[in-house]
């Protein structure tokens, strides 16, 4: 053989591998999907008919569990709590990325230290205070779509404010100085000329914060009983509580994945920026 | 906000104001900053009014949110949880919240010297279960990670495309991903089972993960699968933004890709993996998602994690004082690993600057 010919079939392995990995990788979510169409008996028996799928899993799992109640939680709380997140982040990553002021390592490093708190750790008092609020003001924050908002934007504006950094380091700074010299405020420059060249930066970020708010399962464990209670809740219900409905939990975790895949797939090319800017660039 | 800001100068001391709001949505008063070249004592006196959002305050209206809300959710909280845990708060002194009595150092007593304490086994089988866990979902998802980088930076024909499908574990939620993994792990009709059993014919009797000493793997496993891809994106952006021209000369002296690879890549590579083994090992140790959707409030004692005991004890039990002093010492032990994680890699972080 000569070197090239042992150079293609080595290239040649090594793409098999590629993607025979690839299919390794994927084979779970396939399995997820392959499930929920195979109606709850023959999950139990295991004898599976892919020529034969069934989708009534998926028209079920709306009336038995109300499943719509907690999608439509999810999609308020989270859609609420990204919203805000991205907001207060946009503002905080364009101080960060912009302008030197007194404390900005303190206030830096302290938005890194949220990520060193365990969730239990403040779990509890926040469940105590929320108690506490009930008790003895009319703030009602406990088992309400406030209360998980006000909690989630809080989660996640850290870790968005250095995805906004990274985008607002991105633009060209003569553009805010052409503004000023028009005439435009520090703040008219940011809102006006800066913001509107970072809205991709804007969709990421607010894709990254809806993505891990639509994951987050502790607090709103805890901190809901009935009203705002979300997917990850309902999805729990679906074994053991109500009864054994394996196709319909399987339905369900499709259904509940499909948004942020979506969501993900379409802003995929932003959101990996935002994603490896901050991780690589240090 | 603006506001704030204390007024230095007296309004009357200088001309008035020059100019209105300008922007209609704004509530604070914003005065137009034109470009201005006289001296700087002369500007200032030329800003007299606290309303406006100088340059100089502009910075910490601009942080004001994000502030609030962290000291609001996170430091406040977490200092109540402090204290919590040197009081005795549980069933009987719940409705006092946080004005249960004073417990000293009792909570951590019993945790750490107690051994009497049937609490006490628990959590030190769970330290060590989180321990292993955190261990094996680390070097699992940045080994697995590299090395898919690496493949999927080759020239290959449908790049992109392999790329992208392979991020898709990372978007599946974690409770689906306990859900799928769940399903797969069922003894007599999961995949995994089948298989490794009737198809394959690696083993010959179907083992159990979701029950017993193999329930830890069955929480691992699923953890670095959805963990790769995140990881593999990170590696590589890195290894795109390696110049080819290295490798390509050390090829020519005659350096084997291993050679290449331990001598060119990797060391380019320290600074990203010293950030995703910071960021892993805290993620992984505050795991509680998978556990708790797999395999329930209480995992058993092969698969508890201290998560998932802390808020066992503190939400199921009610010992919420006991809970609170695990939770400091879980976050105790991570001020350790950060202060180990920061003697080791010192030079790499200063270097990627």
């Amino acid at each position: 053989m000569t070197y090239a010919q042992r150079r293609r079939l080595g290239n040649l392995a090594l793409d098999a591998l590629t993607w025979g990995l690839l299919l390794v990788m994927l084979a779970p979510v396939v399995w997820l999907v392959i499930s929920a169409t195979q109606g709850t008996g023959r999950l139990a028996t295991g004898a599976y008919d892919l020529l034969d799928p069934t989708f009534v899993a998926f028209k079920d799992m709306w009336s038995s569990v109300n499943f719509g109640k907690y999608f439509v939680n999810s999609l308020i709380i989270c859609t609420a709590a990204a919203l805000l997140a991205t907001a207060f982040a946009a503002s905080a990553g364009y101080a960060l990325a912009r302008y030197r002021f007194k404390g900005q390592g303190v206030f830096s490093t302290a938005l890194t230290g949220t990520q060193l708190i365990p969730g239990s750790m403040f779990l509890l008092p926040v469940f105590l205070g929320f108690i506490w609020l009930k008790q003895n003001t009319p703030v009602a924050l406990l088992d309400t779509h406030v209360g998980m908002i006000l909690v989630y934007t809080a989660f996640f504006t850290p870790v968005a404010v250095f995805f906004m950094r990274s985008f607002f380091l991105a633009v060209p700074r003569e553009l805010e100085d052409a503004a000023m010299v028009d005439g435009c405020t520090p703040f008219g420059a940011f809102w006006r000329i800066v913001l509107p060249n970072a809205a991709p930066g804007l969709l990421a970020t607010f894709v990254y914060a809806f993505l891990f708010a639509w994951d987050e399962l502790l607090f709103v464990a805890s901190l809901t009983q009935t009203r705002a209670e979300t997917i990850p809740i309902g999805i729990r219900n679906f074994v053991g509580n109500y009864s054994e409905e394996y196709g319909q939990l399987m339905a369900a975790g499709v259904v509940s994945t499909l948004p942020v895949l979506l969501a993900f797939f379409a802003t995929q090319r932003w959101l990996v920026k935002g994603l490896t800017a901050g991780a690589v660039k240090g | 906000m603006g506001g704030a800001g204390p007024p230095s100068r007296a309004p009357s001391s200088g001309p008035p104001p020059r100019t209105p709001p300008i922007h209609p949505m704004s509530s604070t008063p914003l005065t137009v900053e034109v470009a201005d070249e006289r001296p700087e004592h002369a500007r200032r006196r030329r800003r007299p009014f606290a309303g406006g959002l100088s340059k100089r305050r502009l910075p910490f209206a601009l942080i004001a949110p994000a502030l609030l809300f962290m000291v609001l959710v996170h430091v406040v909280p977490t200092a109540a949880g402090v204290a919590l845990s040197f009081k005795n708060l549980n069933t009987f002194t719940f409705s006092q919240l946080f004005d249960a009595p004073w417990n000293g150092f009792a909570n951590y007593d019993s945790i750490l010297f107690d051994q009497a304490n049937p609490l006490r086994s628990g959590m030190g089988q769970a330290a060590v279960n989180t321990l292993q866990y955190t261990f094996l979902t680390t070097v699992g998802t940045l080994g697995g990670g590299l090395g898919i980088a690496l493949l999927l930076n080759r020239k290959m024909r449908g790049q992109r495309i392999a790329r992208t499908l392979m991020l898709t574990p990372w978007i599946v939620p974690s409770f689906v991903v306990a859900v799928i993994w769940g399903f797969m792990w069922q003894s007599d009709v999961g995949i995994v089972n089948k298989v490794l059993v009737d198809y394959l014919g690696i083993l010959s009797e179907r083992p159990t993960w979701l029950i017993g000493e193999n329930s830890l793997w069955a929480i691992t496993i699923p953890s670095i699968w959805r963990g790769i891809p995140f990881a593999m994106l990170l590696f590589l952006a890195a290894l795109q933004s390696i110049p080819q021209d290295l490798s390509e000369a050390a090829s020519i002296d005659g350096a084997g890709p291993w050679r290449r690879f331990r001598h060119i890549t990797l060391p380019l590579l320290r600074p990203l993996i010293a950030v995703q083994l910071l960021f892993t090992v805290i993620y992984s140790a505050y795991q509680f998602t998978i556990p708790y959707v797999m395999l329930g409030s209480n995992p058993g004692p092969d698969a508890d994690l201290m998560m998932t005991l802390i808020v066992r004890q503190s939400f199921s039990n009610n010992l919420f004082g006991f809970g609170a002093a695990a939770s400091v010492l879980l976050m105790l032990a991570m001020f350790v690993w950060v202060a180990i994680w920061y003697a080791t890699f010192r030079r790499d972080l200063q270097e990627s600057r």
